[in-house]
């Protein structure tokens, strides 16, 4: 299989990755791949997990959501918040898990249904990719 | 005249306070570099999403992105950046009054305050103001969830129809012994058409759902830089504040020495006036 090289861009951090041979992502209408001489455009991607196979190994990254652009010899993945699975603080995102569940079952008037929703997602999606 | 031990003393709490401020200038100094990095690491992330929202903007209808609306302005916001800590100078004072004379100016009862940092907070509260948000003691641990976490509740405040255009008084960082003070439109956002070389690209899920899942994004790290400008900005005040403050204790150290050393002087000519003029009459 051919390999390509990948970039993830965030606003704090950009991080290489050479010889990938296949990306899953989570786009906002379900998760897609991408492989060499995918065709080149521009994808939304939506909160969930990302999966970057190389020629030795596989890795996992949780993801807050962006976009991806691809191009004719490199993938550019740019991502608001990204976290390799072995690097996700498990403590922090239960605590977030149990204060957006708590905010759940004790509904205040003054309370962003969507957003709580998205925390709740976000939170979830972290401790599911954290024990890849 | 004071006495010996009271120069010797005041001496010493000079020298204890002179201490502590060439350290904090030494913490400032390494703080704005690190502001300045992180600045620079966002730089290729707005570059690539303004990138593409360029791109993408020419060929939609604008009027489905809500954060681009432009209404009859009624009711204004304001985005107030200040520090949680003093001794920076006039960096507190500067900055609310600039936002305290613009609010005035458009009628203080017909803005809402989203305050930033503990002084901005705590002078207009103080003055009654209609604080709707504070975020404070974050800029320990800067990252981009509190822009994202205040990105959110700025946008819900405009979505929502609560106020018609949101400003941000901020300190624009120029380099180390300038800065800015500077107040922006943030939203409803503008883009200008830029000429764009159209390219045979796919869009997926469609280019409007694209652009308004970026939008919201890019006004995400828009305020991360306008915290990132205001940190810069504080700590290279804070800087320059304690570089002026070592100097002057500095300079204080020296003429209390001065003062000390004729004290000193002063108190051996009496002694031996003393001592001579008790010789001589003993001669007598």
């Amino acid at each position: 299989m051919e390999a390509f090289s990948v970039e993830i861009v965030t606003p704090i951090k950009i991080l290489n990755q050479e010889s990938v041979k296949y990306i899953r992502c989570p786009g906002i209408d379900g998760s897609f791949g991408i492989m060499k001489k995918h065709r080149e455009g521009v994808f939304a991607l939506d909160i969930g997990e990302i999966k970057i196979e190389t020629n030795s190994e596989t890795e996992w990254y949780s993801t807050s959501g962006g976009f991806v652009e691809i191009g004719s010899d490199k993938v550019e993945l740019l991502l608001e918040s990204v976290e390799k699975s072995n690097e996700i603080d498990v403590k922090r995102a239960t605590e977030a898990l149990e204060r957006a569940k708590n905010r759940k079952s004790n509904p205040q008037e003054k309370i962003d249904s969507t957003r709580l929703e998205a925390s709740l997602t976000r939170a979830m999606n972290r401790l599911r990719v954290s024990k890849k | 005249m004071a006495s010996l031990k009271d120069i010797r003393d005041r001496i010493k709490s000079v020298k204890s306070i002179q201490k502590v401020t060439s350290a904090m200038k030494m913490v400032a100094a390494a703080k704005v570099r690190k502001a300045q990095e992180k600045m620079e690491q966002a730089r290729p992330y707005t570059h690539a999403l303004e990138d593409v929202i360029h791109h993408i903007l020419p060929d939609i209808d604008r009027s489905i992105l809500d954060l681009l609306e432009v209404r009859k302005i009624k009711r204004k916001a304001y985005v107030v950046v200040s520090a949680d800590r003093g001794l920076a100078g006039a960096f507190n004072t500067n900055i609310t009054k600039v936002a305290q004379k613009e609010i005035d100016e458009f009628g203080k009862d017909n803005v809402d305050l989203f305050c930033i940092g503990k002084k901005a907070r705590d002078f207009f509260k103080r003055r009654n103001y209609n604080i709707i948000e504070s975020h404070i003691e974050f800029w320990n641990d800067l990252d981009y969830d509190s822009a994202m976490m205040i990105g959110r509740s700025i946008v819900d405040h405009f979505t929502s129809g609560k106020v018609d255009e949101i400003h941000v008084v901020y300190n624009y960082f120029i380099n180390l012994a300038q800065q800015e003070i500077k107040s922006e439109v943030l939203l409803p956002l503008v883009y200008d058409d830029k000429e764009v070389v159209s390219t045979d690209r796919l869009y997926e899920p469609s280019k409007e759902k694209l652009v308004s899942s970026l939008v919201p994004r890019h006004l995400n790290i828009q305020i991360w830089k306008y915290l990132l400008e205001s940190y810069a900005s504080e700590q290279a005040a804070r800087m320059l504040a304690m570089e002026n403050a070592t100097t002057n204790a500095g300079d204080m150290i020296k003429s209390l020495t001065l003062e000390f050393n004729k004290a000193r002087q002063a108190a051996i000519t009496t002694e031996m006036l003393e001592i001579v003029s008790g010789a001589e009459a003993l001669k007598e």
